[in-house]
């Protein structure tokens, strides 16, 4: 009963998931290079949504995996891989923020010396472009180095079944949840605060956290759910599993409403000109729609998605609801950027069209590559067992 | 017991004791005469209550010009202790809804006795705005109904919100509280054959019948109040921090204070249940049911809280200096370095790096440390609220008008009257009451499910 | 013995698994008034027991959203229709801000309504007097064992048939069951003289402490109403200084705000020469003068200023402000009228600001006019 050893034979993914990446990748690549050449203002300010994004799905992921080693969760060991595999997108990341470096000049109004008064000279000392890129440099390769020896290790038991590997990637893990708080606010507070240089907003950080989590769990929920539904885990998961899933889905969702309801009160309640700018540049014409439809689109309707319990153990729904989300912190990730870019209105049109397209792609062939070389199921894992077993 | 093997589930309860030893084991304070102990920590907490009665009695009768309030610092001790004591109580919701619903079985051995002190703290709590209404005979003001001016109160007041998230607090969390005990009612009803405690258990045990019918339903209502407890203690300790974030007053008005009290309120609430828990399981020897792994993992709780209250100072810091602003910028370096420095420094050091020392295994686990570093907590976290609300308010937009909070001798009696007031009914509790929830301690103990899983 | 009547026919066992196998057993057997009990609720029970999920959690839906909805509509009626006040430049229905408000009552309402359908309504406890309560039974399966009862109202129930099922699953023991005889006779108590005597103490008692707390207790100390204030009354007396007056006299040479020294203090000649209006005739001013003068001064000069009083005899009647020689004043003389009075007429100067007795002066003018209109005010 006690012995951790557990039968697993490799079923290799379809090659349809390569043929669908690779021509959402090539789509989207056409459509950003085209962009890029038409209007490169507009399209870097789309990066920026697209690049954000995928710091939520890659950086969000290793969160989770340090998550499920911190807090010794063993309900989600038998499907860690995936979470694994789309954290691998943190190799990624410079594909789309070198464009952004080298635009940063049309995207940061506070690289514009001339344009500074007191305040912008004030902070100076934080908003330089070099200041700003040693962050994304530092910031990227703590993500890495975390990122790569937890899943070393994590790849290395699967052979070796050595209980000291999980025990390593604790104390990894550990380390990382802190600076993953402190690179994640900073990063959010690079690339999206100092959108607009003047605004400032102590909670920016933990808004963006609570949607790069929602995210991360969104992506990982769609993968699981369709390779579960294939077959591809041991013995298949029990609706416990999807019931969990969903119900973190369910938690994530309220928190980040919770989040961005106190963000929006505050500044509404106090009423300074300093701080209600953000909020009016998003009230103005057609914006305004978009605000009031982030409600819905990111807690309402996903709210009543997943409230019951039956739904939240659906796999349809949970798909369903997941993709979702997805789509809804793709939305605000672009509700808190353009604006910036279409002062009066939405700018809607095939350039918005690149980046996801590109992303998804990017995603689904990283997760092919990932999946080529290694196992989907961590059958080294000293508590694979338990978590197979697990019941609530 | 240094090596963890992963395979393995820890088991909640050391040991596999029979289910009727632990009835036993649990009743056994209310059953048994109370000690010398109980009394001599009966008379201290009830010396401290005389206190408050006083400090109230000379309030009520001069005002509250008796305490060291004066403009611009119009709120100081009383409603430090009012969030002080309202964060309390968080940790009991927290271990009783929170971790219920992440099914964390180590709660049970803590959970009830953690339930009753959020009650009692919230009580303690209460207190707080109605004495600093002056005239407290009056406070049905504070809710809407048809009074005799014709008027309703003010809805967009956050001070309103407090009204109606602590009274919903407390309502909701004694509910949870009273629905876990009704089983346990039940027991004790079946074991007294004393008459009037027959009658009493009775009576508030409703005619439990332990019937797998009522289970079904309980379970779920278990359930649903823990889904609705979680928003509930969230929301509670948020509006405690819109009363302050909603003005335009430097470092009050800063976007992060909802999430940022609520992980403080989760990491003093910790604290304090932490202290109590100590002492309780080495009074009642309770050491199988209320393990050293459970008090590691409060341990690790209050680390995560406290490291979360750290981001959020350091965050304000940052974002003060970042906004540019030079009357953001002087709010925070004169609380580092102005009149209050002292205080300011006392918070830092006993919440966030006083915690630190929890990365250590070891500390972890050795109980006089924890000890010593909860009561820390606990101090700092008072000092928090102190440090936000007169630092700020001392130092008003016109240097003119600049002014420093000293506290009276009325105001220390309220402080510590307030720790008597909550640590006497805390020990009523413990001689009247189960502290450990029988019937959920029985549904953990190795052996005492179906070994098969019921198909 | 034989008297008893009885309730259901009950086993015992000692483990978990034996329960869920006796519990799947009578689901088989086609039991269907049967129970089982066990000191905490038993994984897997529900299902071995074939029961129907709980469906308590609509409830709490809907008491949930009936709660947000109705604070919502108390809020909205209070502060915007039924008494509506600016606060804070905040609009009347300022919707972020009531969103905490609304949160708190769904979760207090759905909270005790869905402990309160579940106890009172789904279990009807409090049920201190079903058969099960006072037996050994119940003693052992409150604490450490676990027991089935199947109750006696089973259409399949047969005291041989039940006692061979229980038996077949392994019962560790087997305990009939039977109704308290005295349960059965009970007679109802209400009009029992002892009862009403209660009833009638806790009325007594009730009003009694109504009474007291509200007429009397809540006018004793400290409940003072702020009646009893630390400050001086007019005419009072007060140690502090020496003369003993509370009341002191202004510091030599202060002058109220507003106030402007009337220069022409029995001289009326001279003010109605130096005076002049400062007040330009325009709608307001007529419309203040009217007011002013319809409560101050028709009295007795009559709503047309024409000296027809309303004070039927018992004040001379002054003379009408038509004749020629008012008309021939000049403003200033006029408002040394007003200000010092004349003959019997007493001063106005404490009823009429300045600016008052200047519009005062201006409708006067208006109502000489009218009645002695030229022909180009015709145009």
């Amino acid at each position: 009963m006690s012995s951790s050893s557990v039968e697993y034979h490799k079923k290799e993914l379809p090659s349809k998931v390569r043929t669908i990446g690779t021509t959402l990748f090539a789509a989207g690549l056409i459509i950003v290079a085209l962009g890029y050449v038409t209007d490169p203002v507009r399209s870097a300010y789309n990066n920026i949504v697209g690049l954000t994004f995928l710091i939520s799905v890659g950086v969000g992921s290793l969160f989770l995996l340090a998550l499920e080693y911190v807090a010794g969760a063993v309900w989600s060991t038998p499907f860690r891989r995936v979470t694994e595999f789309l954290a691998a997108n943190i190799y990624i990341i410079p594909l789309l923020a070198i464009p952004l470096l080298l635009n940063v000049n049309t995207v940061f109004h506070w690289t514009h010396p001339e344009s500074a008064d007191k305040t912008m000279i004030n902070k100076a000392p934080y908003l330089n472009v070099t200041f700003f890129i040693v962050r994304v440099v530092v910031f990227w390769l703590l993500w890495l180095g975390f990122y790569y020896f937890i899943s070393r290790n994590s790849v290395k038991q699967d052979t070796s079944h050595d209980q000291s590997l999980s025990k390593l990637n604790i104390k990894l893990s550990t380390i990382f949840i802190p600076i993953f708080a402190i690179t994640i606010s900073f990063a959010a507070i690079d690339w999206l605060m100092s959108l607009s240089p003047k605004w400032f907003s102590t909670i920016f950080g933990v808004y963006y956290f609570s949607g790069t989590v929602l995210a991360a769990l969104a992506a990982g929920t769609i993968f699981i759910v369709l390779l579960n539904e294939k077959g591809y885990f041991v013995k298949g998961l029990s609706s416990d599993h999807y019931y969990s899933l969903g119900a973190l889905l369910f938690a994530f969702t309220n928190f980040w409403a919770y989040i961005a309801f106190s963000q929006y009160l505050l500044i509404w309640y106090a009423n300074l000109p300093e701080e209600t700018i953000w909020f009016i540049a998003r009230w103005q014409g057609s914006w305004k729609f978009i605000s009031i439809g982030l409600v819905f689109v990111h807690f309402v309707i996903p709210y009543f998605g997943l409230l019951s319990q039956p739904s939240k153990m659906n796999p349809k729904r949970l798909l369903a609801m997941s993709g979702w989300l997805l789509f809804a912190h793709y939305y605000d990730l672009y509700w808190m950027t353009m604006p910036n870019y279409g002062k009066d209105g939405v700018v809607l049109g095939w350039i918005e069209l690149g980046f996801p397209l590109l992303i998804a792609g990017l995603i689904m062939l990283v997760f092919n590559f990932k999946a080529k070389s290694q196992n989907l199921v961590p059958i080294g894992d000293p508590k694979l067992k338990r978590g197979i077993d697990f019941r609530l | 017991m240094s090596t963890v093997d992963l395979t393995q589930e820890l088991s909640v309860i050391e040991g596999k004791p029979p289910l009727r030893e632990l009835d036993d084991l649990i009743s056994k304070p209310i059953d048994a005469k109370a000690s010398k102990k109980f009394y001599i920590a009966l008379t201290i907490s009830g010396s401290m209550l005389s206190l408050l009665v006083i400090g109230l009695g000379l309030t009520f009768y001069y005002g509250i010009g008796m305490w060291g309030n004066n403009i611009p610092v119009g709120w100081a001790f009383d409603i430090t202790n009012f969030v002080f004591w309202v964060g309390i109580g968080h940790a009991g919701t927290l271990i009783s809804a929170i971790l219920f619903l992440l099914r964390q079985k180590w709660r049970t051995g803590i959970a009830r006795f953690a339930e009753g002190m959020t009650i009692f703290a919230v009580m303690t709590a209460g207190l707080f705005p109605l004495i600093h209404v002056g005239r407290p005979w009056l406070a049905a003001y504070l809710f809407p109904y048809p009074n005799q001016h014709s008027i309703w109160v003010n809805f967009d007041s956050p001070l309103l919100w407090d009204v109606f998230a602590v009274s919903t607090y407390f309502i909701v969390s004694l509910i949870f509280w009273y629905v876990g005990l009704i089983p346990d009612f039940a027991t004790l009803r079946e074991r007294t054959n004393h008459k009037i405690k027959k009658i009493t258990y009775s009576i508030f045990g409703l005619g439990w019948r332990f019937s797998n019918k009522h289970w079904q339903h309980y379970e779920m209502v278990y359930l649903i109040l823990a889904g609705f407890a979680t928003p509930l203690v969230l929301s509670v300790h948020t509006i405690v921090s819109f009363d302050f974030a909603v003005s335009i007053l430097p470092g009050w008005h800063a976007t992060i204070f909802p999430p940022y009290f609520v992980a403080g309120a989760v990491f003093s609430g910790f604290a304090m249940v932490q202290n109590v828990l100590i002492i309780v399981r080495k009074v009642f020897n309770y050491e199988h049911i209320i393990t050293l792994d459970t008090l590691e993992k409060m341990n690790k709780i209050m680390l995560l809280t406290g490291s979360m209250v750290g981001y959020a100072y350091a965050m304000e810091f940052f974002i003060a200096w970042y906004s540019g602003l030079p009357i953001e910028r002087f709010t925070f370096i004169n609380r580092a370095f102005g009149p209050y420095a002292w205080a300011y420094w006392i918070m830092i050091s006993c919440n966030v790096i006083s915690p630190q020392l929890f990365w250590s295994r070891k500390i972890r686990r050795t109980i006089p440390v924890m000890f010593v570093i909860a009561i820390f907590v606990n101090i700092g976290m008072w000092f928090e609220r102190f440090v936000i609300i007169v630092s700020s308010l001392s130092r008003d937009f016109l240097p003119s008008s600049w002014h420093l909070f000293v506290p009276t001798y009325t105001d220390f009696m309220i402080l510590i009257g307030s720790f008597g007031f909550f640590f006497t009914w805390l020990l009523l509790f413990a001689k009247a009451l189960p502290v450990v929830s029988m019937a959920e301690v029985k549904a953990t103990v190795t052996g005492s499910q179906p070994s098969h899983g019921g198909h | 013995m034989s008297g008893k009547i009885l309730y259901s026919y009950t086993g015992i066992f000692d483990t978990p698994d034996q329960i869920i196998h006796a519990a799947e057993k009578a689901v088989e057997e086609g039991y269907t008034k049967y129970d089982v009990n066990t000191p905490y609720p038993v994984h897997g029970m529900d299902k071995a027991m074939k029961l129907k999920p709980s469906k308590l959690g609509y409830f709490a839906l809907v008491f949930g959203l009936s709660g947000t909805l109705s604070a919502l509509l108390t809020i909205w009626w209070m502060s915007a229709i039924n008494y509506p006040i600016v606060i804070g430049g905040k609009p009347l229905f300022s919707f972020p801000a009531y969103v905490p408000i609304m949160f708190e009552v769904t979760v207090l309402s759905a909270a005790i309504m869905t402990v309160v359908v579940m106890l009172f309504f789904f279990f009807k406890l409090p049920n201190n007097s079903h058969p099960l309560h006072g037996t050994v039974y119940m003693k052992k399966v409150s604490a450490d064992k676990y027991g089935i009862s199947i109750q006696a109202d089973d259409p399949k129930f047969s005291e041989s048939s039940v006692r061979k099922f229980l038996e077949g699953v392994h019962a560790a023991e087997i305990i009939p069951i039977y109704w308290d005889e005295e349960e059965i006779n009970h007679q109802n108590k209400i009009f029992e003289p002892k009862f009403i005597v209660f009833l009638a103490a806790v009325a007594l008692i009730t009003s009694g402490v109504t009474y007291f707390s509200f007429n009397k207790l809540m006018y004793m100390v400290p409940f003072n109403w702020m009646m009893d204030q630390p400050k001086l009354s007019a005419q009072q007396q007060s140690p502090i200084f020496a003369d003993g007056f509370g009341m002191r006299l202004p510091v030599a040479g202060t002058v109220a705000r507003g106030y402007m020294l009337y220069q022409f203090t029995g001289q009326p000649d001279s003010a109605g020469k130096t005076l002049v209006n400062p007040i330009p005739v325009s709608k307001e001013s007529l419309a203040l003068g009217k007011t002013k003068f319809d409560i101050y001064c028709s009295p007795c000069h009559g709503y047309n200023a024409d000296g027809a009083s309303r004070l039927r005899g018992q004040f001379p009647n002054p003379p009408s402000l038509h004749s020629d020689k008012v008309r021939t004043w000049t403003d200033g003389r006029i408002f040394a009228v007003i200000t010092e009075g004349q003959n019997i007429m007493p001063s106005y100067s404490s009823q009429l600001s300045v600016d008052e007795r200047w519009a005062v002066i201006n409708y006067i003018r208006a109502l000489q006019r009218a009645l002695n209109a030229k022909e180009s005010d015709v145009q």
